[in-house]
């Protein structure tokens, strides 16, 4: 069995899984390939990915152990250090393009500080201390080629101040990273929640990036087939051991100082969280680590290394969104959303494995087995044929898995339409009110007021300008009817039917006009051309009106929308277009009242007084933008 | 059926699709990218352009070749091809999928073209089957491939046909229009690893064609040990 082939197979089938989410996420928008919301905008992206920044920490720490302490044993360990460290910060800053909402706008801090946000060190740092990872490790590739020799002995001359400066920019970041959630006392649950957050974020991330190492050598060893330098494996395993035990001791104390202990074993789903946590991230490693015999065994070290990095990710996922309050009430990550996180990280693993093979990162460069010169043809087991050099065969079955598991990924990403799957469907609830009808479509408190009876008056009396009334004829195509202008489509067996019975979907267009449904057995159960003219293209264009069939329909042939077309609008483009467009007109006519085509005169944030009385829930508490949160809060408090 | 319907023209449209996509740009780039290491590997780097380009174009405009074959197979492959190329891209029923799916649309066929490319396709495929059966030379050329194509071709065309064209019920419809689906999920899915690659490996088949007859240099010295014990 090749092991390097084998694993390369599955990263690439993962990397074309996460190609074709990624390119949901950029052509369809995050709504429709994450599960987050405005409650948790941080969910397991954003925790996950602290964690490779804490994983990639063995960059610095191998860096001031080598470099400042002159610990010459850890000499074969400083190159993989420093680009497993390039590598995770350069996984974490493409992610954070799938992440943000604007991912043209990352440059922005570059330009336009904001020295008070924590955010603004974080994003400096990591720019920064990429920046220097890079300086650090091009000696490398340079080695290959004589062409940039000058710039090779440059770096190499300055290599001191540049892994001092790296020192400095993890330190400060691996801890700012906590200091994120330090201005969110009220959201992250008590036992997580920490002054001193910082400094656990610190420590654990040395622990998770000596552990990552160790768990590093051991997988490329075994990988390549080498035999291990058991003796580096072991004093990274020893080492972290410490670490890990001042790690437990700070989270501990920390808890019993502030008073929390009792929160730990009240048995709610918080604390079986934060004790499965403390388990993983110290308690287990620690045990297997700290008796020498144990801690020289492989398989113990291959368990502890495991056990410990799962336990600094879940840290950095509890403390990024599971642990928020009341996270779980809302959101649970979707499929897509860790498929590309993952997807990323193999990405990142496949450029490590290049790399690698391709430089003298290692003491002994190591080759993929089959692109040995020594090695026979490889001839494909399907079709028999030969599948080239070695080098191309690798490309040609690592490309189809690829393309195999894009097109899966294109499969799975979403149902009957590909843009409109993914936004979330919410079902249109009727307005409340009678003579003035309270629109409350997102369910909070921003409601818009609609006179209702008013309108019905303006359009009699004919306050309505005599402009605005053409152009609605004009826009809706109705008749003089004025009812007609708005109510321009009822429900058979209705008069007058309300807009959600047809614009049922508040943000997704409607299949209003249902034609499989019209055209199959179990439906309506018509032949093509008892709608479409026969020997012509089946189009709406060609067929018969609505209206010769249903009769009671009062339909008015609206200009792009109307029983030409499948999709009907959503209840929200629909509202809009019908205030907006006639307020708009009417705007220009009169110019001493408010503007009602501008968005905040009718989307006022706040409750009308009278209605606030009957309302279920207390508008009162705190407000986390224009998140209302609901009063009876599960277990928390 | 209805259900399986959008299953087929879903999902499986999509995977069916992308793995045509994405397999014909992958041969493709591993293609050149033989192409140039042999190039590279190559002792005389020069290649005979114009020839190439000369000869391309006569294989893709074949006003001169035509004559020379069997006209009948000349014409008819020739006339199968457009109609197999322009039909199901500009066919305004397809366009109008492709619009409500993702949002982007081009000029249509009109109807009368269309339906009658569609009928000179079925035509050629069953005209070019018979030749393949009955033509000896042709016979002993042809590989199972060949006629499985021929065959599988006509599924969408005619399912095709008779849906837009023809007064039938509504179950029936469904039925065929399921049909024309599939093999059409078919068709896209075995295209980037059979003979149909031809589509986008054709235009570069005279470049590879010139690039056999480079060899790496030195390479004569070695054939001439191999060959001759005395040397």
């Amino acid at each position: 069995m090749n092991r390097v082939h084998n694993t390369k197979i599955v990263l690439w089938l993962i990397t074309g899984l996460a190609a074709a989410i990624a390119l949901n996420r950029f052509v369809f928008g995050l709504g429709a390939t994450t599960n987050l919301n405005d409650e948790v905008p941080w969910g397991f992206w954003i925790g996950f990915k602290l964690s490779w920044v804490a994983l990639s920490a063995g960059g610095f720490v191998i860096g001031a152990i080598f470099y400042m302490m002159k610990r010459e044993k850890f000499h074969s360990l400083v190159r993989i250090a420093i680009l497993t460290a390039f590598l995770g910060y350069s996984a974490f800053i493409v992610s954070l393009i799938f992440d943000l909402g604007l991912p043209w706008n990352i440059w922005h801090m570059i330009i336009y500080w904001n020295p008070n946000s924590p955010l603004f060190e974080v994003g400096w740092c990591v720019m920064l201390y990429t920046t220097v990872l890079v300086l650090e490790f091009l000696p490398v590739p340079l080695e290959n080629t004589s062409r940039y020799a000058t710039v090779r002995a440059f770096l190499q001359k300055f290599r001191f101040p540049i892994v001092l400066l790296g020192i400095m920019l993890s330190t400060l970041h691996q801890s700012s990273l906590g200091t994120l959630f330090l201005i969110m006392p009220r959201r992250l649950f008590p036992l997580f929640y920490s002054h001193i957050i910082p400094i656990e974020f610190f420590i654990s991330a040395i622990a998770g990036g000596l552990l990552m190492l160790a768990f590093e050598t051991l997988a490329l060893h075994w990988m390549y087939r080498r035999t291990l330098e058991t003796d580096l494996v072991h004093v990274l395993c020893s080492v972290s051991v410490w670490i890990l035990g001042l790690y437990f001791l700070v989270k501990i104390g920390d808890v019993a100082l502030e008073g929390k202990l009792g929160l730990l074993l009240d048995g709610s789903w918080m604390s079986y969280l934060y004790i499965v946590e403390m388990l993983l991230t110290t308690v287990i490693p620690f045990v297997m680590f700290v008796m020498p015999k144990w801690c020289a065994n492989r398989r113990v070290q291959w368990i502890g290394t495991s056990i410990g990095i799962v336990g600094v990710v879940l840290n950095r996922i509890d403390i990024g969104g599971f642990a928020m309050r009341d996270a779980t009430l809302w959101y649970t990550p979707s499929w897509m959303e860790v498929v590309l996180s993952v997807g990323i990280l193999s990405t990142a693993a496949l450029v490590f494995l290049f790399i690698i093979e391709t430089f003298h990162v290692w003491d002994i460069q190591p080759r993929d087995p089959e692109a040995l010169s020594h090695t026979p043809p490889f001839f494909d087991r399907v079709s028999g044929t030969w599948l080239g050099s070695p080098k191309t065969s690798a490309l040609t079955r690592h490309t189809l898995a690829f393309v195999i598991s894009f097109a899966v990924g294109m499969a799975l990403i979403s149902g009957k339409r590909l843009h409109a799957e993914g936004i979330e469907n919410v079902t249109v609830r009727p307005a409340s009110g009678i003579d003035t009808l309270c629109i409350n479509g997102n369910r909070d408190s921003q409601f818009v007021e609609f006179p209702h009876q008013a309108h019905i008056g303006w359009m009699r009396s004919g306050r309505i300008s005599s402009v605005t009334i053409d152009s609605l004829h004009y826009v809706l195509g109705a008749g003089a009817d004025s009812c007609i202008v708005c109510h321009h489509l009822d429900v058979p067996g209705e008069k007058l039917s309300n807009c959600w019975e047809c614009h049922t979907s508040m943000y997704s267009e409607v299949d209003f006009f249902r034609h499989d449904w019209h055209a199959s057995a179990s439906g309506a159960n018509l032949k093509c051309d008892d709608c479409h003219t026969p020997g012509e293209t089946r189009t709406g264009r060609t067929a018969r009106k609505c209206t010769a069939c249903h009769p009671s329909y009062t339909f008015a042939d609206t200009a792009g929308y109307g029983p030409n077309a499948y999709y009907i609008p959503s209840y929200v483009d629909a509202m809009h277009k019908l205030c907006v467009s006639c307020h708009t007109i009417e705007s220009r006519v009169i110019k001493d009242k408010p503007n009602l085509a501008l968005c905040s005169t009718c989307h006022r944030t706040g409750t009308p007084p009278g209605l606030r009385a009957g309302m279920k829930w207390d508008v009162s508490l705190p407000r986390f933008d224009n998140v209302v949160l609901p009063t009876p809060v599960r277990g928390i408090r | 059926m209805e259900s399986l319907l959008h299953f087929a023209r879903g999902p499986l449209f999509r995977l069916c699709f992308m793995i045509m996509l994405l397999g014909l740009a992958r041969i493709l780039f591993l293609d050149l990218w033989e192409a140039y290491r042999a190039y590279r590997k190559a002792g005389d780097k020069k290649m005979p352009w114009r020839l190439i380009v000369r000869r391309g174009l006569e294989w893709a405009f074949p006003m001169k070749r035509i004559w020379r074959n069997p006209q009948l197979y000349s014409f008819v492959s020739i006339l199968f091809h457009i109609g197999l190329i322009l039909v199901p891209v500009f066919l305004f029923a397809h366009i109008d999928l492709w619009k409500s799916a993702i949002g982007i649309s081009w000029p249509a066929l009109p109807f009368r073209w269309a339906l009658w490319l569609t009928i000179s396709t079925i035509v050629c495929a069953a005209v070019l089957l018979i030749e393949r059966l009955s033509v000896k030379a042709i016979h002993s050329l042809s590989r199972g491939q060949d006629y499985f194509w021929l065959i599988l071709l006509l599924f969408p065309f005619v399912t095709g046909f008779v849906c837009a064209n023809l007064k039938i019920g509504a179950g029936l419809y469904q039925f065929l229009m399921l049909v024309h689906v599939l093999s059409g999920d078919v068709i896209f899915l075995l295209i980037p690893f059979t003979k149909m690659a031809h589509c986008v490996l054709a235009p570069f088949s005279q470049i590879i064609d010139a690039l056999a007859w480079k060899f790496p240099p030195a390479t004569d010295q070695d054939i001439l040990e191999t060959l001759n014990p005395n040397h």
